[in-house]
């Protein structure tokens, strides 16, 4: 589903969450969405899923505006921790009304993910561990296979190996029923080769929005005898730098052209990869 | 509209659940009163004054708990409106079938025991067995009490302490029933302060203003959830 924002606004009284923000996600992807505490993820996710009206700007999907449209929100799935189509009694209960609720519910997915999980079908979900209910809460978002599936950190509480099957389900999900999916998250190296797309934001505004391989390919590792490094470094932006013994390794930021890595070579440096978290702290500031 | 089955279906099953476990509660004090001391008035009409606390919990719960479920599973502010007005509508005459089938349980055992089922106060109804006028009784008073309930959970649910400002409507709408089945309001704490209005008694007028509170109620409701946000935090 294509997503359309402009100059979106929304505020909690005297706080501006989102401050103009402008975005189009042309949809049928896995996006990462990714933001500092308090840079305006849940209140974007928010605003797309209809739980908030927007304080100013506009929000499309397909076209549509989403606040109270019946045909466009019951194609759109925002799961968070708060726990809102989770919290009503038991893991059968929840799915009684997910299946009824859901126009794609899949209710053999549904007892498949049960197993995966681990979940009793008998148990009273607001009695359930931290990790359980966050595994509950995925399971409703996978098996609504909702046209516009977003979570929301709603993974976080989950362990790894749970995690993991997460994002297993979730790609085998995704690639038999294709769909716009938007993972919002602070696990992003665990979670960062899901994304096609990745969507950066600080307070309430756009910082990024990149296909991940181009985002990734804005940074680069220079490894090499530290003065030679130093050289070739001085007048880039610098991320970070480590040093073991002779031998330096510093994180750049920006486009390295052909010229700059004939340099590098011809000076015994070698060039790699950086991770999109070492970009993410770049480019979302320095720490709270 | 799609009919609420599933939402309704589900406040079924739990209040029946409920009530057998009350019934055979109220029948183990009845014995008990029957057996140490003297029996002579219903027990259940006493008991079942607790039910209309059990109504308000409903909908403090169809506002608090399904509300943001609803919304969550992507359908509207609007169709959660309908759908929760349709339930109320249906599941009151409910709960009061079930007040009604419990004097009439009763009915069975005080005649097989020999005792009396005199009634302590007044009521719509002069006996226990008046099915019609019982079920009336309590389909007016449970219709305010559920749209009391939903309106206080829908002001805490919006406001959180602002929400304290919706409970003397709330009391309102239900003084305003309790009026016309012609009793009154008595709240725990103050149970000398009885809330109380005085309307002529006449089946019309309490059919008309226990439909007109339920109507009012939810507009109210209305008028608080139709752009509410949903909580990103539970509290």
């Amino acid at each position: 589903m294509r997503i359309d924002v402009e100059d979106l606004v929304l505020r909690y009284g005297d706080v501006t969450a989102l401050d103009r923000l402008t975005l189009s996600l042309e949809g049928g992807k896995i996006y990462g969405l990714l933001g500092r505490n308090g840079s305006g993820k849940t209140s974007l996710l928010s605003v797309l899923a209809a739980f908030r009206k927007e304080s100013a700007g506009t929000v499309r999907i397909d076209g549509q505006p989403v606040f109270e449209n019946a045909g466009l929100t019951r194609r759109v799935s925002l799961i968070r921790d708060v726990g809102e189509t989770i919290d009503i009694g038991t893991v059968e209960d929840a799915l009684y009304f997910a299946e009824w609720l859901r126009p794609n519910w899949d209710a053999e997915y549904a007892r498949t993910l049960l197993d995966t999980f681990g979940l009793t079908p008998k148990a009273k979900v607001k009695s359930m561990s931290k990790g359980q209910r966050s595994a509950m809460g995925v399971l409703v978002g996978l098996a609504g296979r909702a046209p516009l599936t977003m979570f929301d950190e709603s993974y976080l509480g989950m362990d790894p190996p749970s995690r993991y099957a997460f994002y297993d389900a979730l790609l085998a999900d995704y690639m038999a029923h294709p769909r716009t999916i938007i993972l919002s998250t602070h696990l992003i190296e665990e979670v960062s080769s899901l994304f096609e797309e990745v969507v950066i934001i600080d307070h309430g505004r756009l910082v990024v929005h990149e296909e991940t391989q181009t985002l990734l390919s804005r940074g680069t590792a220079v490894t090499g005898p530290a003065e030679q490094v130093d050289t070739f470094t001085h007048g880039l932006t610098v991320l970070g730098a480590k040093q073991l013994g002779p031998t330096k390794s510093a994180m750049l930021y920006g486009d390295l052209d052909d010229a700059r890595r004939r340099k590098a070579v011809e000076a015994g440096l070698e060039l790699g990869p950086i991770a999109m978290q070492d970009l993410f702290i770049h480019l979302t500031g320095e720490p709270k | 509209m799609r009919f609420p089955s599933r939402l309704l279906l589900a406040n079924m099953v739990f209040a029946l659940m409920l009530w057998a476990g009350f019934f055979v509660l109220v029948v183990a004090v009845t014995v008990g009163i029957a057996v140490f001391g003297t029996l002579n008035e219903s027990v259940w009409e006493k008991a079942v004054q607790v039910t209309r606390w059990y109504a308000l919990f409903v909908g403090v719960a169809l506002v608090r708990e399904f509300l943001p479920m609803y919304i969550a599973h992507g359908q509207t502010r609007r169709q959660f409106g309908a759908q929760a007005a349709v339930t109320v509508a249906l599941f009151a005459p409910f709960l009061s079938a079930l007040m009604a089938v419990g004097y009439l349980l009763e009915t069975v055992l005080y005649n097989l025991a020999g005792r009396p089922q005199a009634l302590g106060r007044a009521h719509l109804y002069a006996e226990p067995t008046q099915v019609p006028l019982v079920l009336i009784e309590y389909l007016v008073e449970f219709l305010a009490w559920i749209v009391a309930g939903a309106l206080v959970g829908a002001g805490f649910y919006r406001w959180q302490g602002g929400g304290l400002l919706t409970i003397p409507i709330g009391v309102g709408l239900v003084v305003l029933a309790e009026g016309a089945i012609g009793t009154e309001l008595r709240l725990p704490f103050l149970g000398s302060l009885p809330l109380r209005v005085d309307l002529p008694q006449s089946l019309a007028l309490t059919l008309g203003t226990g439909l007109g509170t339920f109507l009012l109620g939810l507009l109210l409701v209305w008028a608080v959830i139709r752009d509410v946000p949903l909580r990103n935090r539970l509290s």
